[in-house]
């Protein structure tokens, strides 16, 4: 199993915290991870990608080369990185306030979670909206088990959002499981 | 300093940058002083040692006011006793460069990480190059040979980080960690295991501190405060470290013996690793970052046929001369990729006896392993 994940969005998103989440999480479960990101100079606006690599074997080369899943956070990145997304099983998350998807190809799975819209109506602001989208894709891939993200949260999140991204991580696990894929073109 | 928090992080699996787990490698090593000035991509060495050495009991931390002063400071630790390091990138390391040769003269233990950027000069600060491997071995002025490292992983971050500070113990010598920003930013699990073992420097009361007669060449070294008489200079001196800056025969001895050390003992320092070399055609030399590339490439290459081996230098200096001229032998082809003009391409010119052949890259871009892959496949 090779799980190459990438997760983009502009900088001040959380899209750095969601992969390093991802990364801790899947470390306690056991997994061997590798993780980098890439994300420009200044602290809000440029790009920000994060990509994490899981296997349960020892990992070669460190970065993604193909990306099996993308969790997408903005349009920019989906623009960007939805064309490379491939594997045995390729799959798209985006936020559905935030990207206009194209048609979904024939072998691309593509869900739109709307993890911007619940963190203004739930939370109160769009801070945790990064953990809603993560916890939908990794409920709806089964990627890692729930508790070990939850224990990611509150051990590596900030102490002052513990609260909020657990309720967010409840919130994504609920949309996720009830995700269906986009249908592809007729 | 409240001593409260146990030193060495407990057995476990944890998830971290390269940079995290190298200062975690020194704190394992028994380094309890570190003295630098922060600068990109190394700087979360320094971040990681400030909160680390204020948990410990005798841990030291000192922002300097630049490189100079840092590993100046360093020195003077080690001297009175400590385990110490600093860490840097290529503008920190050239500033560094004196006082290297400071400690390689006066054969003081020390570890210095090098998290290399694209230069030459300010360069691209947050990219990654690989260009001071030649820095790392000539960068000061004069006869000296120090040992240094190239961790390919978070792992090798933290386990070479300790061999770093054991070689240098061992063979009285800075010790370079030449890791590249793209293994410094890299997050990856690391298994701490059981504390490591722990060299100490020799010591013998009564020895004078320059120049034992012992067949390994490294004499015993006190510290301050311990009752000996120390006198330690940069000028030329004798076993007793007296200035001798007009005798040949003492500069002879001394400059002899502070390379001969290293140079008569590269079988117990190096440290290559091979993959598929045996049955190989081409044989792909790398280290750090790359050498994960060209065994991604390797073992999809092997899949179509292609007799492709890798040859993986975890210590480059000294230079694995002997292994060189065992693996890259004639007949065959030597590939070397390297984030920079061909530093090592050189040297292994030097020994090969096969064909060698550079792939180079200086964008401040890691080397892909499509990148190898299409130039095998172009030689092959």
């Amino acid at each position: 199993m090779l799980e190459q994940i990438r997760l983009c969005g502009f900088g001040g998103q959380g899209v750095v915290l969601a992969g390093t989440l991802l990364g801790h999480a899947a470390t306690s479960a056991g997994f061997r991870v590798a993780g980098a990101n890439a994300y420009g100079a200044q602290a809000r606006g440029g790009a920000a990608i994060a990509e994490v690599v899981i296997a349960n074997a020892e990992i070669v080369f460190p970065h993604v080369i193909t990306a099996d899943l993308l969790v997408c956070y903005s349009q920019t990145g989906y623009d960007r990185f939805a064309a490379e997304v491939g594997g045995t099983h390729p799959r798209i998350f985006y936020d559905s306030l935030l990207v206009k998807p194209a048609p979904a190809g024939e072998t691309v799975a593509q869900f739109g979670i709307p993890a911007t819209d619940e963190a203004l109506r739930q939370l109160g602001g769009k801070q945790a909206a990064n953990i809603i989208l993560l916890a939908a894709a990794v409920a709806r891939t089964a990627l890692i088990g729930r508790l070990h993200l939850a224990t990611a949260i509150a051990e590596h999140g900030g102490a002052r959002f513990r609260e909020t991204n657990l309720k967010a991580l409840d919130i994504g696990f609920r949309l996720g499981a009830a995700a269906a894929p986009e249908p592809g073109p007729a | 300093m409240s001593g409260h928090e146990p030193a060495i992080m407990p057995p476990g699996n944890y998830y971290l940058t390269g940079n995290e787990a190298l200062a975690e490698g020194a704190i394992a090593a028994g380094c309890r002083f570190y003295a630098g000035y922060p600068i990109t991509p190394s700087s979360e060495i320094m971040e990681r040692m400030a909160a680390r050495l204020d948990e410990i009991d005798g841990g030291v931390f000192m922002q300097m006011e630049d490189e100079i002063a840092s590993i100046c400071a360093v020195i003077g630790a080690v001297w009175a006793g400590a385990r110490g390091m600093t860490a840097t990138s290529g503008p920190g390391f050239s500033l560094m460069q004196e006082a290297i040769g400071y400690a390689a003269i006066t054969e003081t233990p020390l570890v210095i990480a090098d998290i290399q950027r694209a230069g030459p000069g300010t360069g691209q600060a947050t990219k990654v190059g690989g260009g001071d491997l030649m820095q790392a071995k000539w960068g000061s002025h004069g006869d000296y040979t120090p040992i240094a490292m190239c961790p390919w992983s978070v792992q090798e971050m933290y386990d070479l980080t300790i061999r770093a500070f054991n070689l240098a113990e061992t063979w009285r010598v800075p010790v370079f960690v030449m890791g590249e920003e793209a293994v410094g930013h890299l997050k990856e699990g690391l298994t701490v295991d059981a504390p490591p073992a722990v060299i100490n420097h020799r010591e013998e009361k009564g020895a004078t501190p320059f120049g034992h007669e012992l067949p390994d060449g490294v004499p015993p070294m006190p510290a301050f405060g311990e009752g000996e008489k120390l006198l330690i200079t940069g000028s030329t001196h004798d076993h007793r470290g007296f200035r001798k800056t007009d005798d040949p025969a003492v500069q002879a001895q001394l400059t002899g013996r502070i390379n001969d050390k290293i140079m008569n003992h590269r079988d117990e320092i190096v440290d290559t690793e091979a993959h598929a070399v045996d049955d190989a055609d081409i044989v792909v030399v790398a280290c750090g970052f790359t050498a994960r590339s060209v065994l991604y490439a390797i073992e999809t290459l092997r899949t179509e046929g292609l007799k492709v081996g890798l040859l993986r230098l975890k210590t480059i200096w000294p230079f694995p001369d002997d292994i060189i001229r065992t693996v890259c032998g004639s007949g065959r082809k030597i590939l070397v990729p390297e984030m920079n003009r061909g530093q090592m391409a050189g040297e292994v010119m030097k020994y090969a006896g096969g064909d060698v052949i550079p792939l180079n890259r200086t964008d401040g871009r890691i080397i892909h392993p499509h990148l190898i892959m299409e130039t095998i496949r172009g030689i092959a």
